[in-house]
C-alpha cells in the first residue's frame, strides 16, 4: 500500500481525483446557490401569475373594473396592494378629466394634462415596448379614467435568467480558472516527469573511466526511482561481471605466464649443458649433434612464445592498446636490432624506409614488433639460402605499406624446419586486429609480404 | 675486476652463468635469493636477478635495490617472457633478458649496462683509437697523439660508445645528444657525423669506426 502511495500513478489518480471533484464541487456550488436564489425569490411571491404578462394584463383590467366609489383614497389602496405583489411596478391615474390624479413610483416625467393626442401618443409608445404597460379604464364605463400599471420587462425574466445576469461572469472565470489549475497541475506533473526521465537518460549515457556507467543516485521511491534502482543493480552486475573477466584474465595471463616459465627453464638448463658441451673436444659428427640441439632449443623456445601468444589471441585476451605512432621510425627501430643477425647469416640487406604522407599510424606498438619479429624470424629460418632481405615502403593512391621481401624457395617449398604456420597465424591476427590489411606473394623465388594500411 | 651480484633460485642455471661469467673475469657472488642481498650491494657494479625467487620475488628487490642505489644497474633474467612481466620489469631494471639465452648475450649486455653506468674500465679500444671514458679523452694509438673534440663531437661520440655494437636510427642520435625531437631532412646531425669521422677516421672517405647502415642509421662497432 505505502509503495502504491509513493507510486506516479497514485500521484496521477490524485490529480484526477480532484479535479473531478472540483468540477463537482463547483455543480454542488451553483446548484445550491441557484437554490438560494430560487427559493429566495418564492420568497417574495414570485410564482408564474407574477411572471405571465398576459396574467398581469387581465389582472389590472378585472381589478380595474371591480373598481367602485372612485377616489383618491381607493385608487391608493389599490396601487398600494399591487406595489405589495410587484414591488418593480410604478403605477399612476389619470381621472376623467385628463389630469394625472394620482401616482406610484413613476420614474419618467408625466405631463400634469393628459390630452387625447398625448394619450393617443403614449400608447402607441408603449404598445410591445418595456416598460410592460398596461392601461385600463376604472369601473363599468370610461368616465372615471384609467389607471396605468408599467413594470419593467426584466422583472418578468425567469430566476436562473436573473442569476446568469449577475452572477454568469463570476461563474464562467471560475470554471476558466478550475480548468486552468487542472492543465497547470498536470502539466507542472508531467514536466517533473519528463525532467527526471531525461536526467535518468543523461545519467546512462555517462561512462565511467573503466568505460562503465556509473550509478545513479536514487531521491524518490516511485516507479522512476525504482528503474533507476535497477539500473544501479544492473551496474553493479556489469561491474561484478566485469571484475570477474578481469581477474580470469589476470589468472589465463598468470597460468600462461607460469607455464612459459616452466617450460622455459628447463630448456634453460638444457641451453647451458648444450653451451657446455660445446666447448668439450668433439668429434665433427658431436660437433654436428651440439648445434642441432641448440638449433632446436632455440626452435622449442620460439613454438612456445608462439603458442602462448596465439592461446590469449584465440582468447582475445591479448592486450591491445593502439596508439598513433610514428610508423616508419619504428620500423626503422626494429630493424636496427634485428640486422646483426641478417649480418651473421652474410645476407644482403636492402632497407629503403621513405616517410609516408602520413606516418602515424593508430596501432599497438608491441604488436607490430610482434609482426615483424615473426616475418624476420621466418626469413632467417626457412629463406636463409636467398641470402636476401629486403624491407621497403610503398604508397599507391589506395594504400601505404611495409614490403618484406626475401629470395628464399618459398611457401611451397618450406623449409625442412616446421612451425612457420602458427607464426603467421599470429601475424594474421595481430595485423586484422590492428584493422590493417596483409598479403602475401610467394613463389620459387621467394616471398613478399606487405603490411597495408588503406587510407 | 667487475663485481657481479647474481640472484637466482636454479642451481644448474645459477652455477652454469657463474662459471662463464667467472671464466670471463668477473666476480661472481651468487645468491640463491633475495634475503640478504643488501649486505653486497656496496661492492655490487651491476645486479643480475631472476623473477621466481622463493620468498620475495625479483620485482620487489629489484625495487628495493633501486632504491638503495639508483646508479646500480640491474639486468633482469627470467624465464617469464610476457610483455606484462617485461614492462614491469623495465620499470626498474636497466635491461631484461630472456631465458634460454646465449651467455655471449648475457655479457655483451652487461657490458652495455656497465658502459652506460660507467663501471667498466675506463679504457677502451676501437680500431686505431684508444677512449679514455673516466678522463673523456680520444688519443690515436697510431701517432700517440690526442684528438681534439669539441663539446658536441664528445657527447656524440660518447652516445655511441655507451651503445656500443647498437645500430642507433638519426632520431635515436639527435635526441639522444641533442634532447630535441628530430625532424625529418634536419642536417645537423650528419654535419656532425662528418666533422667527427673527419677527426677519427683514417679515411673519412671509408669510415671505419662510424659505420653508416644503409637505410637504418650508424654504428660504432668493437
Amino acid at each position: 500500500m505505502r509503495e502504491f502511495l509513493r507510486s506516479l500513478q497514485a500521484k496521477y489518480m490524485l490529480i484526477i481525483l480532484i479535479a473531478i471533484s472540483l468540477i463537482q464541487i463547483g455543480y454542488l456550488f451553483i446548484a445550491i446557490f441557484v437554490m438560494g436564489i430560487a427559493k429566495n425569490m418564492d420568497n417574495q411571491n414570485f410564482s408564474e401569475d407574477i411572471t405571465n404578462p398576459d396574467a398581469i394584463e387581465g389582472k389590472w383590467h378585472e381589478e380595474a373594473n371591480d373598481l367602485q366609489h372612485i377616489s383618491e383614497e381607493q385608487i391608493i389602496q389599490h396601487f398600494a396592494k399591487w406595489k405589495k405583489s410587484y414591488p418593480e411596478a410604478s403605477m399612476f391615474w389619470v381621472d376623467e378629466n385628463g389630469v394625472l390624479a394620482e401616482q406610484m413610483d413613476v420614474k419618467e416625467e408625466l405631463p400634469y394634462d393628459w390630452t387625447p393626442s398625448f394619450t393617443a401618443k403614449f400608447i402607441k409608445e408603449r404598445y410591445g415596448g418595456d416598460p410592460f404597460t398596461v392601461i385600463a379604464f376604472i369601473g363599468k364605463d370610461e368616465t372615471n379614467g384609467f389607471i396605468v400599471l408599467e413594470i419593467t420587462r426584466k422583472s418578468f425574466q425567469p430566476p436562473l435568467q436573473t442569476v446568469y445576469d449577475q452572477y454568469g461572469t463570476i461563474l464562467l472565470i471560475g470554471m476558466i480558472l478550475i480548468i486552468l489549475l487542472f492543465i497547470t497541475v498536470s502539466f507542472l506533473f508531467f514536466r517533473s516527469i519528463r525532467k527526471r526521465l531525461l536526467q535518468l537518460q543523461e545519467a546512462m549515457a555517462i561512462r565511467d573511466v573503466d568505460g562503465l556507467p556509473i550509478q545513479i543516485d536514487v531521491k524518490k521511491m516511485d516507479e522512476i526511482g525504482q528503474l533507476e534502482k535497477t539500473f544501479n543493480e544492473m551496474v553493479l552486475e556489469l561491474r561484478e561481471s566485469k571484475q570477474r573477466e578481469q581477474e580470469e584474465e589476470q589468472l589465463r595471463r598468470e597460468l600462461i605466464a607460469n607455464l612459459s616459465h616452466d617450460l622455459r627453464t628447463p630448456l634453460t638448463k638444457l641451453r647451458a649443458q648444450t653451451y657446455s658441451l660445446g666447448r668439450e673436444t668433439l668429434t665433427q659428427q658431436g660437433k654436428q649433434a651440439v648445434k642441432a640441439l641448440e638449433t632446436s632449443i632455440v626452435d622449442t623456445d620460439r613454438l612456445i612464445d608462439n603458442l602462448m601468444s596465439y592461446t590469449l589471441l584465440m582468447a582475445s585476451k591479448y592486450k591491445l592498446d593502439r596508439k598513433e605512432i610514428d610508423v616508419v621510425r619504428y620500423v626503422r627501430e626494429s630493424l636496427a636490432s634485428w640486422y646483426h643477425l641478417f649480418e651473421k647469416e652474410e645476407f644482403d640487406i636492402e632497407v629503403e624506409l621513405h616517410p609516408f604522407k602520413n606516418n602515424k599510424w593508430k596501432i599497438d606498438p608491441i604488436w607490430l614488433g610482434r609482426i615483424i619479429d615473426n616475418l624476420l624470424q621466418n626469413v632467417l629460418r626457412h629463406a636463409k639460402n636467398g641470402k636476401y632481405i629486403g624491407v621497403k615502403t610503398e604508397s599507391t593512391d589506395e594504400y601505404d605499406a611495409f614490403v618484406f621481401i626475401d629470395r628464399g624457395k618459398g611457401m611451397k617449398n618450406e623449409s625442412i624446419e616446421r612451425g612457420v604456420g602458427i607464426g603467421l597465424s599470429i601475424v594474421d591476427m595481430m595485423v586484422k586486429g590492428m584493422k590493417l590489411d596483409w598479403d602475401i606473394e610467394s613463389s620459387e623465388k621467394g616471398t613478399t609480404i606487405k603490411i597495408k594500411r588503406y587510407r | 675486476m667487475i663485481q657481479i651480484l647474481y640472484i637466482e633460485d636454479e642451481i644448474d642455471i645459477g652455477s652454469w652463468v657463474t662459471k662463464e661469467l667467472t671464466e670471463r673475469e668477473y666476480v661472481v657472488t651468487w645468491l640463491k635469493n633475495g634475503e640478504n642481498a643488501e649486505k653486497y650491494l656496496q661492492n655490487a657494479d651491476i645486479v643480475i636477478l631472476d623473477i621466481m625467487l622463493p620468498g620475495l620475488d625479483g620485482f620487489s628487490i629489484g625495487k628495493r635495490i633501486k632504491n638503495e642505489i639508483a646508479d646500480l644497474p640491474i639486468l633482469m633474467l627470467s624465464a617469464r617472457t610476457a610483455v606484462e612481466d617485461k614492462i614491469e620489469g623495465l620499470s626498474f631494471a636497466d635491461d631484461y633478458l630472456t631465458k634460454p639465452f646465449h651467455p655471449d648475450e648475457l655479457v655483451a649486455r652487461i657490458e652495455v649496462l656497465l658502459r652506460r653506468f660507467q663501471k667498466n674500465e675506463d679504457i677502451l679500444e676501437i680500431k686505431h683509437l684508444k677512449v679514455y671514458t673516466k678522463d673523456r679523452r680520444v688519443v690515436n694509438s697510431n701517432t700517440n697523439e690526442e684528438i681534439s673534440l669539441t663539446g658536441k663531437q664528445y657527447y656524440l661520440f660518447q652516445y655511441f660508445i655507451r651503445n656500443l655494437n647498437q645500430i642507433l636510427t638519426k632520431e635515436q642520435l639527435y635526441e639522444g645528444v641533442w634532447g630535441e625531437t628530430y625532424m625529418e631532412g634536419d642536417k645537423t646531425l650528419m654535419v656532425h657525423i662528418r666533422y667527427l669521422r673527419e677527426k677519427l677516421e683514417e679515411n673519412p672517405a671509408k669510415p671505419m669506426i662510424i659505420e653508416t647502415i644503409r637505410g637504418i642509421g650508424y654504428r660504432v662497432k668493437v
